[in-house]
């Protein structure tokens, strides 16, 4: 099953209460926000409303909110050899 | 003083508009990527769809009747047709919100 990730590049400031309404539907609240819908006639239909606003891609699977922050998250640099609370085995 | 009111010279009577007359360069060049990246998302929308042997009426139509950008004539993608201009054309940047709207056909003969 795959899906569109569709992402709000532009806003719909000032765009006709219909258009702000579709993009209400999809979920997309402010710019750079990213949903992903199952392809379908019904989601075809609510991005070709808003396509000079979107960004569209077609996903095997969608990326979690979690997953998605974790893979921005930068390298720490470090790494704990063993933490001070568990004790050596000698 | 400030505001969304305030006296400034378009404001305060008589015609100042400083929209200029015709697209700078960049500006030509900005608006042929946003007629690509339409396009690309149509395309993207419609293989998705016909990976699975559907279509849809919206995607349909805009195939059947949109020019893409590689078939538009340069007088479409900056120009759009008004009837109170000399010779009937005046810049597609004076097309309100012209950055967010498509706009790609204009009257035959014209």
């Amino acid at each position: 099953m795959s899906y569109f990730r569709i992402t709000l590049l532009r806003s719909a400031i000032g765009l006709p209460q219909k258009t702000r309404g579709v993009l209400k539907a999809l979920g997309l609240r402010k710019r750079m926000a990213t949903v992903y819908l199952p392809v379908s006639q019904d989601a075809a239909g609510q991005i070709m409303k808003v396509k000079e606003l979107v960004d569209v891609a077609e996903v095997e699977q969608p990326v979690t909110k979690e997953l998605a922050k974790a893979a921005r998250r930068p390298d720490p640099g470090f790494y704990v050899e063993q933490k001070a609370s568990t004790p050596v085995l000698s | 003083m400030f505001g969304p009111f305030r006296l400034t010279s378009p404001l305060s009577g008589g015609l100042l508009w400083k929209i200029p007359w015709r697209m700078s360069r960049p500006q030509k060049a900005r608006q042929r990527a946003r007629l690509r990246h339409v396009d690309k998302v149509v395309s993207i929308v419609d293989q998705a769809l016909a990976k699975k042997g559907t279509t849809t009426a919206a995607v349909e139509r805009w195939k059947a009747e949109m020019p893409v950008e590689q078939e538009m004539l340069p007088r479409d993608k900056y120009t759009i047709f008004d009837r109170k201009e000399k010779k009937y054309r005046k810049g597609i940047h004076k097309l309100p919100k012209w950055t967010r709207v498509s706009q790609r056909l204009n009257p035959p003969g014209y």
